[in-house]
């Protein structure tokens, strides 16, 4: 007997060493019995009711377990707040317990408190840095998502709802680029095949249909195994950036397109030049005119190109009038009227009567008019295969619209100069043209709300067909931003 | 007796570059005949040889390198020296880089045309 009570303490020793509080409580839910800890902490008992132990209250607790206990002889588990005598708040679990006597009646219950205090800390820890991560997740300026080895997005963040919508479990690619099937290049496959950061950049396009080019980078998400389970891919909007570089692209390439201009006028200057000397020198009349013909019409190209080269360099605000279609078309007319007489050209003007009025910047249709013109007339000039060279100018209109053709049978262009016509920069002419003067045509036209459209054939000539609204629509406003101001 | 004129073809769409080297070069004693795109240079050429070719290379219809590949390939004519005369560097180095079976042109002159070093490398080329 001596030698069990050494090797098994005794349970009050037990009891009172458990490092919980431990109290036995009758059906008044008065503490009858406590260990040691509970008394440190919580005083002595003289028969108090738990409720006021703990809590300082002078009526039970809506929900006691150690009154379920009694009702039904069954352990039950709650979660509470106490105070102990020192005013420190401890947050505890608490097990209650019945103590049944030979009859199986419940006499009395045994309640057990842990205290979690440091755990319920630092689960409040835990609470506060995920969701410090989450708004982190939410606010960063770029979208964030989350893609399964099956490509579909899991987790995105509230930037990318904003402008891709919810996920909703689609596929990566459906989002970002409406397309049905993988794309050739993925970053998240290579991701998955190699656990790597890699990067890419692409082009997506949001739910309203704006293009944004992105610059993706993609990292592994590990399981606890150290499996890829996930890929987390992170896009950054650079769209800012890359309209910047194409504007520098711009610049540089204009540069290059006004010295290969240049080039072009100097050589005639030159050519001009030398036939007014040789011309004087040699007492050739004939010569001498000629020369002097080359020379004006250099020094007009020069001035056409610098205005369109300042036309395209200088942020215009339009200066919007009610404008007559026939009006300003005669008065572009009168303008080249001469320069197509010392080309040769039959240059002919036609206003239909019903041609009416329209909205626009006087300033820039004329400007739009004397580029399709001057075009159409060094079409002509350079053709040598036609004797007889005609540019008509006509002005006509339907209800909606106010309609300028200028048509020629110079030297005309194939399809694929026909594409490329009014794109920047572009000429057909090698170092004769800027490739400034049809773009800015058709900058002007669309600024105006209108469109260009051209039919040529190669050595037939070609037909240019602006077509303008006659009022300005909501949508020509928000094309230009602008409702309209003074030029300076 | 005196010599022949030596004959120099002028290839440029620019009618102002076909009247101002016309004129330079007959003045200088050379026969000219000009042509406005390569398809017309091609046909004057083979209707009279000439002693040397000066070339645009943008030119609508047939342009000058298309021009200068058809002459290299023809037994009879890729004997004539040819200068290549732009405004357009750059079209040139594609042209340089694209004669992979085409032995380079015998002059280059960019264009504005410098009249005593183009004179120059005319006479250098065929006296």
């Amino acid at each position: 007997m001596a030698k069990e009570e050494n090797r098994e303490p005794p349970y009050d020793q037990l009891f009172q060493a458990m490092p919980c509080y431990i109290s036995i409580q009758n059906r008044d839910l008065r503490i009858i019995e406590a260990n040691d800890k509970f008394k440190r902490d919580f005083g002595t008992l003289n028969g108090r009711h738990c409720f006021e132990v703990y809590k300082g209250r002078t009526e039970k607790c809506e929900v006691c377990p150690v009154e379920q206990s009694f009702a039904d002889g069954l352990s039950h588990r709650s979660e509470e707040r106490v105070r102990t005598r020192d005013g420190r708040e401890v947050s505890v679990i608490v097990y209650s317990s019945p103590v049944k006597d030979q009859e199986g009646r419940v006499t009395s219950v045994m309640e057990v408190s842990t205290d979690v205090t440091e755990i319920k800390a630092l689960e409040e820890k835990l609470r506060m840095s995920e969701q410090r991560y989450r708004l982190l997740f939410d606010r960063v300026p770029c979208y964030i998502t989350v893609q399964d080895p099956e490509l579909n997005v899991i987790e995105a963040n509230q930037r990318f709802i904003e402008d891709f919508g919810r996920p909703e479990t689609r596929k990566c690619y459906e989002v970002y680029k409406h397309r049905r099937e993988e794309c050739l290049h993925c970053p998240v496959q290579e991701t998955l095949r190699d656990g790597g950061v890699h990067h890419s950049e692409e082009v997506v396009a949001s739910l309203d249909g704006d293009r944004i080019n992105t610059l993706v980078y993609t990292a592994p998400i590990l399981d606890t195994e150290g499996n890829i389970d996930s890929v987390m891919e992170m896009s950054t909007n650079i769209t800012p950036i890359r309209e910047l570089q194409s504007q520098l692209e711009s610049v540089g390439l204009l540069i290059s397109s006004i010295s290969h201009g240049i080039k072009g006028l100097l050589n005639g200057l030159d050519g001009g030049m030398y036939l007014v000397n040789t011309g004087l020198k040699k007492n050739n009349p004939e010569r001498l005119s000629k020369g002097w013909e080359m020379v004006q019409r250099n020094v007009d190209r020069i001035r056409s190109q610098v205005m369109n080269i300042l036309y395209y360099a200088k942020e215009r605000v339009p200066q919007w009038e009610r404008l007559n279609g026939g009006e300003i078309g005669a008065e572009v007319f009168k303008v080249l009227e001469a320069k197509a007489k010392e080309l040769g050209v039959m240059l002919r003007y036609d206003a239909a009567e019903d041609a009416g009025a329209f909205d626009g910047d006087p300033q820039a249709i004329r400007a739009m008019l004397i580029n399709l013109l001057e075009n159409s007339l060094d079409a002509c000039r350079v053709d040598s295969r036609k004797t007889v060279h005609r540019v008509t100018f006509e002005v006509t209109g339907t209800e909606d619209e106010i309609r300028f053709m200028v048509a020629d049978n110079g030297i005309g262009m194939d399809r694929e100069t026909r594409d490329k016509a009014a794109s920047l920069f572009f000429t057909s002419k090698g170092a004769k043209g800027t490739g400034l003067g049809l773009f800015i045509a058709n900058k002007i036209t669309t600024a105006h709300g209108g469109r260009i459209t051209v039919d040529s054939e190669l050595d037939r000539g070609a037909c240019f067909l602006v077509s303008i609204p006659r009022r300005r629509t909501i949508e020509t406003l928000e094309k230009i931003g602008n409702k309209g101001g003074r030029n300076d | 007796m005196t010599e022949p004129r030596k004959s120099v073809l002028v290839v440029d769409d620019e009618p102002d570059v076909r009247e101002y080297l016309s004129a330079l070069l007959e003045d200088n004693g050379f026969d000219v005949a000009t042509a406005e795109d390569g398809t017309n240079a091609l046909d004057k050429v083979r209707a009279r040889l000439p002693d040397l070719i000066t070339l645009d290379i943008t030119m609508p219809e047939k342009s000058g390198v298309r021009f200068y590949r058809d002459i290299r390939e023809d037994e009879q004519l890729k004997h004539i020296p040819v200068i290549m005369v732009t405004g357009i560097s750059t079209d040139f180095e594609r042209f340089i880089s694209s004669r992979k079976q085409v032995p380079p042109p015998e002059g280059y002159m960019s264009k504005p045309i410098d009249q005593q070093k183009i004179l120059k490398m005319i006479e250098e080329l065929i006296s």
